[in-house]
């Protein structure tokens, strides 16, 4: 277990230093701190007076390092635009983005398993060829379009006049297949202070219902996603023999789809799940910019049309960061499932 | 009335192409205690035969015909929970690679533990007592130990030994054992065999073992089955069969021992190789490979002559049987040799 | 009389010569399994049918667009948001509607479709030669440049490609500005995707290497003589070929969504050379006054050309995997 704590933090320092270096140059090359803290006043040779003793001119590897001394205490310069320190805005940002992917995830996985489980068992029942029908859909649409259909559908509504409306069924069907809308589709709604820079949503009503649209919008790719690799795993494994065995045994058919083959059939969708991480973070951009949801990714996109280095380059280490941590956790969870992988070390 | 009764059984798998018919008309009994070897070339249904008794044939396989007796009751026919209480408690099976057969994700002792309580109502310390019994008969050591290993942490003997363990859990009356030993060393195949052989002799459970190895069904069996395409194509006490084979195909079979061959020359073969269930030919599903194929070796399937103690389906065993000349010669309408076409004699230029 | 000639095995037979007619490529190609299943499939069909649709409106755009919208002259502003033709208030003269600036939405729908397929294509033969070579490099001569080339990949996987193309597509925004950005925003995009999608093909070409790699026939072309750059690209790649092709389809609807994704930021086309990505945006802004359709027909439109390439390849992949078991 330590040798392989030991190995994911080697593997993270270098994924941070990484990072740090490609943000670094970023602000190196683009950022420029005196334009925030001089006017158009001051002169060219003033400018580099000061420019000296702010250390700017040093070379790359001192000013890198004090880069990474900064950021290793939380430093990470202000931002151009809030005036303030980028590691606060960026904690302000964090909980919006981590209460909206914690919500999708939840989405994803109370619907994954049991669905792929069941189109995995049942491959010719009705249901589970809709469920995969719809989930090639699911995979084709982008979530940023996803986002803005259910936004049309349920936030402003959508009346549909294709059957004659002076009719009673006609009315009926132009009825059961319009919608109201109403559902709120911009910011979170009413917060809850819960600690420090967090501001939840979670404990108002508004606030969960503010959460709905963005929550399904995001897990809508994931989710077909899951659903397929679960049913396809599934059904590979049940062709396996010691499934086979497992009913020469007579074992019951639910011991053997819920034990022997789903933890077998959990192995890889860990696997795969860990490296979603990073799309999933991607995708939070796109929902954020649709709901104008106050999180990190939205932060991050009018970071970049404001060119605020500052909080971009925070992001990024934000970012790696979170990589990090994730993926030392899916590798750690992926260890303690798969008895074949040596964590702790015990001899064969 | 035997424990175990096969009779006529006809299984067919719906594929798109067309049907396949993996076995026709397959007849055997398995007395209490008794053991069989059922032997064949890949591809012959000998596994389709084993999978069938469990009725464990997935789909699109399906029993078309005939009918399977176990100690009175018939097993086709059973409802799933019924038939579910049977596996593993009274009939137990044993596959080829002991790899693939247990679960890896899965420790030793809780694969051996559910099969006991998926038919006894038992706690979990008593199952596990019995588990290590098991383990001790089959000789494993530090069973404790075993009980909470992973099937990847022990070799290929051991995990044989333990499935074996695991078939025996139940103290079930018949164990069909598919291929035991084919994934594993010779020298551990003899020990395997050996160790089969003596649990079912000490307790008295019928086995029926599917191998294409004669010199393993010569060394445990009783009785033997010979597939072909199929279907059973001889059938007799072990002795008999290996001593004195009636088909040709089982003399071609026994031929074909590297020790039957005589040092320095070739091996000898039966020329060509088996049909594909989906082009067997019609009559004797042999003809196109026998050297003593007759006109009605392309007609008529034979049926089953009896000689000595062993049924044979041949025809020409049976005009021997009955008496008769046999020409081994295919001729035309005419009268004439016959020019070989795709439907028997095909030359094979080595 | 009999013609029983079987018996003396040991006696010299010469085998029988005919004339036998080696079948060309395309006759190969025409009876071969792929063939085969695709005349029997109708699903694949259709969309086969719709895909080359779209191409062919996409490319023929400037002759069967019923108006050109970069032509500023022919644009009237009092012609802005007008509803697709079928519905009230609607003008048949702009089929499906106009946007914002009076710009016929079929016009533009059939230009911006041409912008995402030139991306989606470019960017993923960009991907496919440097995924191709990089695998083929790491798989054939391992040791240091294998770990290295793998690590790299893993860490951009990682991060999931839609991340690193965000990322680069910022980093090259704010240095260049927004101006130089969009000018040269199509070549951009085509490097931004393609850079962040090799791994998916390095990967995928390493895995066959590397299986290719222990086959006798490496042996027997290394005893040749043979360097290793001609082993690689012209003995063991070829064999790789098959799921080089089945991860293209996944890959191209994979660089249009990307693409879409990038414009829909602000990090892809501008308006000025709009694609699909960036005609959703742009009619986002007026979906809550109820012009649905400047946003929703391309977005309807982008998802039918992304679900027909998925269709096709999950067909594809079907059909070149031999073990999967059709009953």
């Amino acid at each position: 277990m330590i040798a392989f704590l030991i190995k994911r933090l080697m593997h993270a320092v270098l994924v941070m230093f990484v990072i740090s270096i490609i943000s670094f140059a970023i602000q190196d090359n683009l950022g420029d701190p005196l334009r925030e803290m001089t006017g158009q006043a001051v002169s060219e040779a003033q400018r580099e007076v000061m420019r000296d003793e702010m250390g700017l001119n040093d070379p790359f590897i001192t000013q890198y390092l004090r880069f990474a001394g900064n950021a290793l205490q939380g430093d990470l310069g202000n931002s151009y635009f809030y005036k303030q320190p980028a590691t606060e805005v960026i904690l302000k940002h964090l909980p919006a983005t981590l209460e909206l992917v914690m919500a999708s995830s939840l989405i994803i996985i109370l619907l994954s398993a049991p669905i792929g489980v069941f189109a995995a068992i049942r491959p010719r029942n009705w249901l589970s060829r809709l469920f995969m029908g719809t989930s090639i859909i699911g995979i084709s649409v982008p979530v940023f379009l996803t986002a803005i259909v259910l936004i049309q559908l349920f936030a402003i509504g959508v009346t549909v006049d294709w059957f004659p409306s002076d009719t009673t069924w006609g009315s009926v069907l132009n009825g059961m297949l319009s919608t109201d809308g109403g559902m709120p589709s911009y910011g979170r709604g009413e917060l809850v202070h819960v600690a420090g820079t967090w501001s939840s949503g979670f404990f108002t009503a508004d606030g969960l219902w503010h959460l709905v649209l963005p929550a399904i919008s995001l897990a809508s790719i994931m989710l077909p996603l899951f659903i397929r690799l679960i049913r396809a795993e599934m059904m590979e494994v049940l062709q396996s023999d010691y499934i086979k065995f497992a009913r020469a045994k007579g074992i019951g058919l639910k011991r053997i789809y819920f034990l022997h083959a789903l933890k077998n059939t959990m192995l890889p969708v860990i696997t795969v799940g860990g490296v979603q991480i990073g799309t999933m973070v991607a995708y939070t951009i796109l929902t954020e910019t649709v709901f104008q949801w106050p999180g990190m990714g939205l932060m991050f996109l009018e970071a970049i049309t404001r060119s605020d280095i500052p909080l971009i380059v925070a992001y990024l280490m934000m970012v790696g960061v979170i990589f990090v941590i994730t993926n030392t956790l899916v590798d750690l969870i992926y260890g303690l499932v798969n008895p074949t992988v040596k964590l702790a070390g015990k001899p064969a | 009335m035997a424990l175990l009764e096969v009779n006529n059984l006809d299984v067919r798998f719906a594929m798109r192409g067309g049907e396949v018919r993996a076995l026709r008309d397959v007849s055997f009994t398995l007395e209490r205690g008794e053991r069989l070897g059922i032997v064949g070339e890949s591809g012959a249904g000998k596994s389709v035969a084993a999978f069938t008794i469990l009725n464990l044939i997935a789909k699109p396989g399906y029993i078309a015909g005939g009918e399977i007796k176990f100690d009175g009751e018939v097993l086709n026919t059973l409802k799933p929970k019924a038939m579910q209480s049977i596996r593993g408690n009274r009939i137990s099976m044993i596959f080829q690679d002991p790899m693939m057969t247990l679960n890896p994700v899965l420790t030793i002792g809780e694969q051996m533990i559910e099969c006991l309580k998926a038919h006894r109502r038992i706690s979990r310390k008593d199952a596990r007592a019995i588990a290590l019994h098991k383990l001790n008969q089959v000789f494993i050591p530090s069973p404790e130990k075993r009980l909470d290993q992973y099937p990847h942490e022990l070799s290929g003997g051991m995990r044989q030994r333990i499935i074996i363990a695991i078939a025996l859990l139940l103290d079930p009356d018949i164990i069909v054992a598919d291929e035991p030993t084919t994934a594993l060393d010779v020298t551990i195949q003899a020990e395997i065999m050996e160790l089969l052989l003596l649990l079912c002799e000490k307790h008295n459970v019928g086995l029926i073992l599917i191998t294409h190895d004669l010199g393993v069904v010569s060394q445990v069996t009783q009785r033997t089955l010979v597939m072909y395409a199929g279907r059973v194509i001889e059938q007799g006490p072990t002795r008999e069969i290996i001593n004195d084979a009636q088909h040709p195909y089982t003399q071609g079979l026994i031929n074909a021992l590297p020790q039957m061959a005589t040092p320095g020359s070739r091996l000898n073969q039966i020329r060509g190789s088996m049909p594909t269930l989906t082009k067997i030919p019609a009559g004797c599903a042999f003809n196109p490979r026998c050297d003593f194929a007759a006109n009605i070796c392309l007609e008529k399937v034979p049926a089953f002559a009896h000689s000595g103690n062993c049924k044979v389906a041949c025809h020409m065993v049976d005009a021997m049987v009955a008496g008769e000349r046999w020409t081994p010669i295919i001729t035309d309408a005419n009268g004439n040799g016959a020019t070989p076409t795709d439907n028997h004699r095909t030359e094979v230029n080595t | 009389m009999s013609q029983s000639n079987t018996q003396s095995s040991n006696a010299p037979v010469t085998p029988k010569t005919s004339s036998i007619v080696v079948p060309g490529r395309w006759q190969r190609f025409r009876e071969s399994y792929l063939v085969y299943s695709f005349k029997r499939d109708w699903m694949a069909q259709a969309c086969l049918l719709v895909f080359i649709a779209m191409v062919l409106g996409a490319f023929l755009a400037p002759w069967i667009a019923p108006a050109d919208p970069y032509d500023l002259a022919s644009i009237d502003i009092m012609n802005s948001e007008l509803p697709p033709a079928w519905m009230a208030g609607g003008d048949p003269a702009f089929l499906l509607g106009t946007d914002a600036q009076g710009r016929d939405l079929l016009s533009t729908i059939l230009y911006g479709t041409r912008v995402s397929l030139l991306i989606g294509f470019g960017a993923v033969i960009l991907q496919a030669l440097l995924g191709v070579t990089f695998g083929l490099l790491a798989g054939y001569l391992g040791g240091r440049i294998d770990a290295f080339l793998m690590r790299m990949a893993d860490i951009q996987l990682s991060f999931s490609t839609l991340m690193v193309a965000i990322v680069v597509g910022a980093i090259i925004k704010a240095t260049f500005g927004g101006a130089a950005f969009s000018d040269y925003a199509l070549i951009l995009l085509i490097l931004i995707i393609g850079l962040a999608e090799w791994p998916q093909y390095a990967r995928t070409v390493r895995a066959s290497v590397l299986a290719e790699k222990n086959k006798e026939y490496v042996d027997a072309a290394r005893v040749m003589g043979f360097r290793s750059r001609r082993i690689m690209f012209r003995h063991i790649l070829p064999n790789t070929l098959s799921p080089i092709f089945v991860i293209s389809t996944v890959q191209i609807a994979n660089a249009i969504i990307s693409e879409a994704a990038l414009s829909f930021l602000g990090l892809g086309m501008p308006e000025t050379q709009p694609s699909l990505g960036s005609l959703i945006k742009s009619g986002f802004d007026y979906l809550q006054s109820g012009s649905w359709w400047i946003t929703l027909i391309p977005g309807g439109v982008l998802i039918v050309l992304v679900l027909v390439i998925n269709l096709l390849g999950d067909w594809l992949r079907d059909v070149m995997n031999p073990r999967l078991y059709k009953g």
